[in-house]
């Protein structure tokens, strides 16, 4: 262990050279081993993947789902191939340790893992005792163990949690211990998973500019994979772009902008979006940095300069957010309706009204984002609606009947065939609302992610339809989790649909880019109480954290999305 | 929801103490009930362990736990006194019932499984104290020198036992949402899905205690860690409370009385062939330190601080 240390100390945090990589059990057009290329091999997770990371680097990973981000990272920390098994060639050294031949064990000292899921990243009953099992695996004595603890929770503005139990905790919070436990050991890298995809914007923010602080401070190297780049880029000072196992692109933030214009428009951010349509050079990695460049280039830019917007906000919309050419809902046709209702639950540690007086409706053919930070009581709102959660006062109802999709799609999917999960007429039906109906014979677990999403609403849909009429509400809880924006493009033409066929769509999330791009309207919780509701460009350009990247940069009512900012935009580009 | 007999972090004496501790007096209390059959000493172990239990802030692990042992007791009381045909006083001849055969009830028969019930119910309610207010990472850190592997186990175990309890509550909420053309979700199903699930759950879980270091020898001691040129620490950061004297020498006080009570002939309770209660000086003089040891986790009173 010493010569490790001693190793870890002189070498660059990060070396991968010529890495390629098939998870075990992955099908092989010819040969058994791989090739170092890594050329033709469709089945490989990694290709030929050769990186560096010096001290000190916050590198973001960005790429489309399945493109290989979370396989690079695990194979930073050791557990590719150690624990996942698997083919391998190439070399991993981190801080100058091999880790394909040593593990995730040997590794822990020097690295640390954040997943995406803090629910299983979590070992312990106290939170005390998870930060500092790390310390305690390599033997520390406790006041040593007390000190770090102290000192990381510290960092991490968590010391009040530190004498609760874990099931107590809330997704942000157990993320934030997640990273206090990586952190603990003082690691010299840092990798993390999408970390940010359960957490609502503000908490999403606060975690990302923490890293940074680290970053600066105690000269961690960062190594962060996320599909929600207008979120991070700002803070990365490199991007690696992967697309199929490879490595596409590796640069700064800025390039890496340049590059997504030309070969992935998928990887734009909504700010370099709306500099490309607007014809402004060059693209932003950031709000401050979008307006500083507007500044300079004395663009019509936010109100608090002197520069006024050229060109009118888009036509005005009416509360619930209709426009002309919007399908209307015929009057009186109610998907929902919430009236003075009120919600207790028990959080573990007592009971507590979650929601506390809510009213709203919702209209047949109506899209709404329902937003608010984590815990303010969408999702029991959501539940409450379809018949889960008991009001304690008020009523909560879908006459028309709702199917309501959790967050997680696979618990809906239990058998090994897609028929036996919707057999008959019906089931068949609901097959076709949603587009697969050719797949009746294949395993649930063979579609891909979107696929299962659109199965578990069949299976939520089926026997609900009234022929081809769908249920008056169809309500989808935080269904954007860890999809990058292609996946988004699909889902929202799905709601498009659902809408266009009558249903009142409602979609729990902490998205906002979604929002500004799927809802007509958008109704705000904060802790259990209706703040705001109205059309989505209201609500989305009117604050800092429930507002868009466009509307952030511009702060004009009523913009934003690229497009709308890009209208604002004087013609010429220039004043 | 929360299970009651979860760990719940208190500011009290029993949540303070080391697990030693704790262990050696709650481990007392239930062994009195295992050592004695006199119903005055097993009430007085059950009252010792529910006072013991409210003093430590754990009264709804109590509450249920003594729902559930007392619906065991009259169980084990009905079972007893139907399998069971010794005892003279016979109370009731429900003469010849199916597989049981001839059936008398006797006044000992029931006696005897009243003790047992007792004795189970005792038991319960001194477990769901430790469970309720014993730290389980203090009690697995304990354990990882001398049985690292055991420890292991532990630790998944009890980390994937809720992980499991809500995958089971989401699943069956998933269940209600089916629509009702879709196929039911059934419980072969759900336990199909629900096993899958902990299977997955567990790789992960075991991913991260590997991330953790889990896999490295077993932590070396700190104290053999100094002797080698490590840093030293202050003593007072090993992992003592000032309480632990107290309930490891109430916890040897109730097990040395009783074990001497016994040989002294303390327990004079017979349930066959006919029921014989003795109740010497010395039974009542051990149920009442039995009692009193249940006011151990009791907080003593703060000194009035004046303030300027």
């Amino acid at each position: 262990m010493p010569e490790l240390a001693t190793r870890a100390r002189a070498a660059p945090v990060l070396a991968i050279d010529s890495l390629s990589y098939a998870y075990p059990h992955a099908s092989r057009p010819t040969s058994g081993m791989l090739s170092p290329q890594g050329g033709s091999n469709i089945d490989l997770v990694l290709r030929n993947v050769s990186l560096t990371l010096a001290e000190g680097e916050f590198a973001l990973v960005a790429g489309r789902s399945a493109c290989g981000k979370t396989t690079l990272l695990r194979a930073a920390c050791g557990l590719v191939p150690h624990f996942h098994g698997g083919e391998i060639v190439g070399s991993v050294h981190v801080a100058g340790i091999d880790a394909i031949a040593h593990g995730p064990g040997d590794l822990a000292a020097v690295v640390g893992y954040v997943a995406q899921d803090p629910e299983t990243q979590i070992v312990s009953t106290t939170v005390a005792a998870e930060i500092a099992l790390p310390l305690e695996m390599r033997g520390d004595p406790p006041a040593s163990r007390a000190r770090a603890v102290e000192e990381v929770a510290l960092a991490l503005a968590i010391p009040h949690l530190l004498s609760r139990t874990v099931d107590t905790l809330s997704g942000g919070e157990l993320q934030r211990v997640a990273l206090a436990a990586a952190l603990v050991t003082r690691p010299r890298l840092v990798l993390l998973d999408e970390p940010t995809s359960q957490l609502d914007p503000v908490a999403g923010d606060e975690l990302i500019w923490l890293l940074r602080r680290l970053n600066e401070e105690w000269g961690v190297t960062i190594l962060l994979a996320e599909h929600r780049l207008e979120r991070c880029l700002a803070a990365a000072d490199r991007v690696i772009a992967m697309d199929a196992g490879a490595i596409a692109f590796d640069g700064s933030p800025r390039d890496f902008l340049a590059w997504a214009q030309q070969a992935d428009t998928a990887l734009e951010t909504p700010a370099a979006r709306l500099f490309s349509l607007a014809d402004i050079d060059p693209l932003p990695t950031g709000v401050r940095d979008a307006r500083a460049i507007l500044r300079k280039e004395r663009v019509g830019g936010p109100p608090t300069e002197t520069c006024e917007p050229a060109r009118p906000a888009p036509p005005p919309s009416d509360r619930r957010g209709f426009r002309s050419g919007d399908p209307r809902p015929s009057p009186g046709a109610m998907a929902a309706e919430a009236r003075d209702l009120w919600v207790e639950l028990d959080d573990g540690v007592s009971r507590g009204d979650v929601l506390r007086g809510v009213a709203f409706k919702i209209a047949r053919g109506e899209r709404v984002a329902l937003m608010g930070r984590n815990g303010a009581g969408k999702s029991t709102l959501l539940r409450a609606l379809a018949g889960l959660a008991e009001p304690a006062r008020g009523k909560a109802k879908a006459p028309g009947g709702i199917a309501l999709l959790t967050q997680n799609p696979s618990d809906y999917l239990v058998r090994e065939r897609i028929g036996d999960e919707l057999p008959g007429d019906a089931g068949l039906a609901a097959l076709q609302i949603v587009g697969l109906e050719n797949v009746v014979d294949a395993d649930p677990r063979d579609l891909s992610g979107g696929e299962r999403q659109r199965l578990a609403l069949a299976i939520a849909l089926a026997g609900r339809m009234d022929g081809d009429e769908l249920p008056g509400l169809v309500a989808l809880d935080e269904p954007t989790r860890g999809m990058d924006r292609a996946r988004k493009r699909d889902l929202e033409e799905m709601i498009e649909g659902l809408a266009a066929s009558g249903a009142g769509v409602v979609v729990a999330t902490h998205d906002v880019e979604f929002a500004a791009v799927f809802a007509q309207r958008v109704v705000l919780l904060g802790d259990g109480v209706v703040i705001a509701d109205g059309a989505a460009a209201e609500i989305l350009s009117g604050g800092w954290y429930f507002a868009t990247e466009v509307a952030r940069i511009l702060d004009l009512p009523g913009v934003i999305t690229a497009e709308q900012g890009a209208a604002s935009l004087d013609p010429e580009g220039r004043r | 929801m929360r299970s009651p007999f979860a760990y719940t972090p208190r500011s009290g004496p029993l949540q303070a103490a080391s697990p030693g501790a704790a262990v050696a007096y709650l481990g007392a209390l239930v062994a009195v009930a295992f050592l004695y059959s006199s119903p005055l000493v097993l009430a007085a172990a059950g009252v010792a362990a529910v006072l013991a239990g409210y003093l430590a802030g754990a009264g709804s692990a109590v509450r249920v736990a003594l729902r559930m042992g007392l619906t065991l007791a009259l169980l084990v009381v009905a079972v007893n006194a139907l399998v069971v045909d010794r005892g003279e006083t016979v109370l009731l001849r429900l003469g010849e019932l199916p597989l049981l055969g001839r059936v008398d009830i006797t006044a000992e028969a029931l006696a005897a499984g009243a003790v047992i019930g007792l004795r189970a119910a005792v038991t319960m309610v001194g477990f769901a104290v430790y469970s309720a207010c014993v730290d389980p990472d203090r009690v697995l850190r304990a354990l990882r020198p001398v049985a690292g592997r055991s420890a292991l186990t532990a630790t998944l175990i009890s980390r994937l036992v809720p992980v499991a309890a809500a995958d089971a509550a989401r699943l069956r909420d998933a269940g209600r949402l089916r629509g009702p053309a879709a196929a039911p979700l059934g419980r072969a199903a759900l336990a199909r899905r629900l096993l899958t699930g902990s299977l997955d759950r567990a790789v992960d879980v075991a991913a991260t205690l590997e991330l953790r270091g889990y896999a490295l020898e077993p932590p070396r001691r700190p104290r053999l860690m100094e002797s080698f040129g490590g840093p030293r620490y202050p003593k007072s950061f090993r992992e003592r409370s000032r309480y632990d004297r107290r309930f490891y020498a109430v916890g040897a006080l109730v097990l040395i009385a009783a074990i001497a009570g016994k040989l002294l002939g303390a327990d004079g309770v017979h349930a066959y062939p006919t029921i014989e209660v003795g109740v010497p000086p010395a039974t009542v003089a051990l149920s009442a330190l039995v009692v009193l040891s249940g006011l151990a986790p009791m907080r003593r009173k703060a000194p009035r601080t004046r303030h300027a």
